[in-house]
C-alpha cells in the first residue's frame, strides 16, 4: 500500500494577516520501496510536505493517508521514519545508544528487541560500536547525520523520509549518506527526499516530484522528466539540455560522464561525415 | 601580504590542528580552500584573522604578527571573516544597527560608520533591508547581512568559510556573485568550501589534509591531479567530461568547462563549424 495525498492544500498563520499558502491542491503517490527525489526551489513547499507525510501537519483541504491510515495515528507513525534539515535540531539524548534506542522503547519494545534493534540500525548506516557510549553533539555533521538517519530506521519504517540529508556535508560524508540510502532502498524501504544536490542523487532517484510555487509541476519518472525538459537538472543533464536547444541531435536522458561521452562521440561521427559530404 | 611561516597550532584539549604549515598569500588574490572535514581549514582561517595564534612559528599579516597584541586592533581592520551560521554572528536588533557594530567597535567617526554601512548595504544588495531584525532573514540574506558586517569595516582581506554550504542553489549563487565583484574590485578573497565548482575561477586552491597543505596550484591543475580523487573528492562533472573527451581527442578548453552552456557552445563551435 502507498502513501496518497488527495487534493492537499496546506497555508501557515491561517486566519491571521501572516497567512501563507504552502502547498495547493497536492494529489501524490508514493508506493512502497520507490526512491523518490522531491525537487524545487527555495520557497516551492517541499519541507512543508515531508511534514504532511508524518502528520506533524495536518492539511486544510483534502486527504493524507500511509497505507491507508491517518498519518497521525500511532500505527502509522511507526511506518515513516523522518530525518529533518538539521540532524543536531533532532537529537537529544546524551549517548548515541539512548538517541537511537528512544523510538523502539517509546513504541512499547522490549530491552531486548530494541538492543537488537539498535545494533542492526548502526550497521545500516555503518556507524562503529564504539560510538553507542558517545555524546551525539560531540559527533561531525557526517555522523550526526547517520545518527539521526539510524533513530528513524530503529522502527523499521517501510517509508524513510529525508530533507536535505546531505547538505553542509564534506564530499566523504556525502558519498557514505547516499550509498547508506541506497543500501536501504535495496533492502525494499521507499526513500523520498527533498534535495538541491542533483549531481549526487539523480543517479539514485527513480521518481521525482517536482513543486513549484506549492504546486506539483512534474511528478513521474526520472526518464520522463528529462525528456520533458524539466529544470533543475544535474550539470551533464543540462549541458545536453543546452546542445538540443543549439539544434544537435542529443538524447536528453544522459546525465552520467559515461553515457555523456558516448552521446558526444556519436554527435562527432555523424556530424563529421555531413561536413565531409558538404566539402 | 598574508604569510604563515611554519605555523603550528593545537586546541587546548590537545587536538592537533595545523601542523608546520607554510602559506603565502598575495594581495589582490582569489584563494580556494578545500579539504576534508577536520583537515583544519576552519583553524587556518582562524589563523589567517588572528582570532587564534600559533603556538609554533608565526603568522604576518602586512607585516604584522598576530602575536603582538598591539597590533590586534590593525589586523582587525585588516581582514575579515565570514562563518557558516550567519545567526551566531548577528548582535543589532535591525540589519542597519548590525552593521555599525564593527566599525563601532573599531572607533570610527559616526560619519564614517554611516558611510561605511551604507556602501555595505550597497555592495551586498540589502538596502531595502536595512530596518528588518537580521533574525528574520532568508538563509541568502542572512549570509549577505554577515558579509555586509564584515565589509562594513572596509577590509583588505575577506575570509569565508564554507558560506554557501547550507544555502539552496540559487542563493548560493547570487552569494558567490558578490563575493567575485568584491574581488574584482581589488579585494583578497580566501574561500573555503566543498563545493569544487564554485572554484572554477579561483586563482589558486589549497587541497589541506591532516592540518598541511597537501596540493596547491591553478583549478586547471589541482582538478587534474588523480590525488583529489584519492582524497574522496568528486571532480565538477562537467571537467571529469572534458578530460575523458580529451583521452578521445575531443579538447574543450578549462574556460568552456565554467557552466552547460559554454560547454555546449564549445561543442557546437567544434563540430558545426565547415
Ligand atoms: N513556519 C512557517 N511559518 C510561516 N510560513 C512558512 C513557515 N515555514 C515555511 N513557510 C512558507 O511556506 C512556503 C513553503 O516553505 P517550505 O516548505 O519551507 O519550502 P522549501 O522547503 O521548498 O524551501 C514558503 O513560502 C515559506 O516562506
Ligand atoms: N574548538 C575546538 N576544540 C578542540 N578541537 C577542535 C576545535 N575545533 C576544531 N578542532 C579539531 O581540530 C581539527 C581541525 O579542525 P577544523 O579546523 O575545524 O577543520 P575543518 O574546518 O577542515 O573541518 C579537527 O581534528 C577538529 O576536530
Ligand atoms: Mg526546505
Ligand atoms: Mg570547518
Amino acid at each position: 500500500m502507498p502513501i496518497i495525498l488527495e487534493n492537499v492544500s496546506f497555508s501557515y498563520s491561517k486566519k491571521t494577516p501572516l497567512e501563507t499558502s504552502a502547498l495547493r491542491e497536492i494529489n501524490l503517490r508514493i508506493e512502497k520501496g520507490e526512491f523518490v527525489g522531491i525537487l524545487g526551489e527555495k520557497g516551492a513547499g517541499k519541507s512543508t510536505l515531508t511534514k504532511l507525510f508524518n502528520g506533524i501537519f495536518k492539511p486544510e483541504t483534502g486527504i493524507v493517508r500511509v497505507d491507508g491510515l491517518d498519518p497521525s495515528s500511532r500505527e502509522a507513525k511507526r511506518k515513516i521514519g523522518m530525518v529533518f534539515q538539521q540532524a543536531a535540531d533532532q537529537l537529544f539524548c546524551k549517548t548515541v545508544y539512548e538517541e537511537i534506542a528512544f523510538g523502539p522503547l517509546n513504541f512499547g519494545y522490549s530491552k531486548k528487541e530494541t538492543e537488537q534493534r539498535v545494533y542492526e540500525a548502526i550497521e545500516a548506516v555503518s556507524l562503529d560500536q564504539t560510538e553507542l557510549s558517545r555524546d551525539p553533539f560531540s559527533l561531525s555533521g557526517g555522523e550526526m547525520q547517520r545518527v539521526a538517519l539510524a533513530s528513524a530506521l530503529a522502527l523499521r519504517p517501510d517509508y524513510l523520509v529525508l530533507d536535505e540529508p546531505i547538505t553542509g556535508l564534506d564530499p566523504i560524508g556525502k558519498n557514505d549518506i547516499l550509498k547508506t540510502l541506497n543500501r536501504i532502498k535495496e533492502k525494499g524501504t521507499a526513500v523520498i527526499t527533498v534535495t538541491h544536490n542533483l549531481k549526487g542523487f539523480f543517479p539514485l532517484l527513480e521518481k521525482i516530484v517536482l513543486l513549484r510555487e506549492g504546486r506539483i509541476a512534474f511528478q513521474g519518472s526520472r526518464e520522463s522528466y528529462l525528456k520533458k525538459g524539466f529544470e533543475p537538472l544535474p550539470p551533464i543533464a543540462s549541458m545536453m539540455k543546452e546542445l538540443g536547444v543549439r539544434g544537435l541531435p542529443v538524447n536528453l536522458t544522459v546525465f552520467t560522464v559515461e553515457d555523456a561521452l558516448e552521446e558526444i562521440m556519436k554527435l562527432k561521427s555523424i556530424l563529421g561525415t555531413d561536413n565531409n559530404e558538404n566539402k | 601580504m598574508i604569510r604563515l611561516e611554519k605555523v603550528s597550532y593545537s586546541y587546548p584539549d590537545g587536538t592537533p590542528a595545523l601542523e608546520n604549515l607554510n602559506l603565502v598569500i598575495k594581495k589582490g588574490e582569489f584563494i580556494g580552500i578545500i579539504g576534508k572535514n577536520g583537515s583544519g581549514k576552519s583553524t587556518l582561517a582562524l589563523q589567517l584573522s588572528g582570532l587564534l595564534k600559533p603556538q609554533a612559528g608565526r603568522v604576518m599579516i602586512r607585516g604584522m604578527d598576530t602575536r603582538d597584541p598591539s597590533k590586534l586592533p590593525e589586523i582587525r581592520k585588516f581582514v575579515g571573516i565570514v562563518f557558516q551560521n550567519p545567526e551566531t554572528q548577528f548582535v543589532g536588533r535591525t540589519v542597519e544597527e548590525d552593521l555599525a557594530f564593527g566599525p563601532e567597535n573599531l572607533c570610527f567617526s559616526p560619519m564614517e560608520i554611516r558611510k561605511c554601512v551604507d556602501m555595505a548595504l550597497a555592495e551586498t544588495g540589502l538596502e531595502k533591508y536595512r530596518h528588518r531584525s537580521p533574525k528574520t532573514l532568508s538563509g541568502g540574506q542572512g549570509q549577505c547581512s554577515a558579509l555586509a558586517g564584515v565589509l562594513a569595516m572596509r577590509p583588505e582581506c575577506l575570509i569565508f568559510d564554507e558560506v554557501t554550504s547550507m544555502l539552496d542553489p540559487e542563493s548560493g549563487i547570487s552569494v558567490m556573485e558578490i563575493i567575485k565583484k568584491l574581488h574584482r574590485k581589488g579585494k583578497t578573497i580566501v574561500y573555503i568550501t566543498h563545493n569544487l565548482e564554485e572554484l572554477h575561477d579561483a586563482d589558486r586552491i589549497i587541497v589541506m589534509e591532516k592540518g598541511k597543505v597537501m596540493l596547491e596550484g591553478e583549478p586547471k591543475s589541482i582538478f587534474s591531479d588523480i590525488s583529489l580523487k584519492t582524497l574522496g573528492f568528486d571532480l565538477p562533472s562537467l571537467i571529469e567530461l572534458a578530460e575523458t573527451l580529451k583521452t578521445h581527442g575531443v579538447i574543450i578548453p578549462w574556460e568552456k568547462t565554467a557552466s552547460p552552456q559554454s560547454f555546449a557552445e564549445e561543442i557546437c563551435q567544434l563540430f558545426l563549424k565547415t
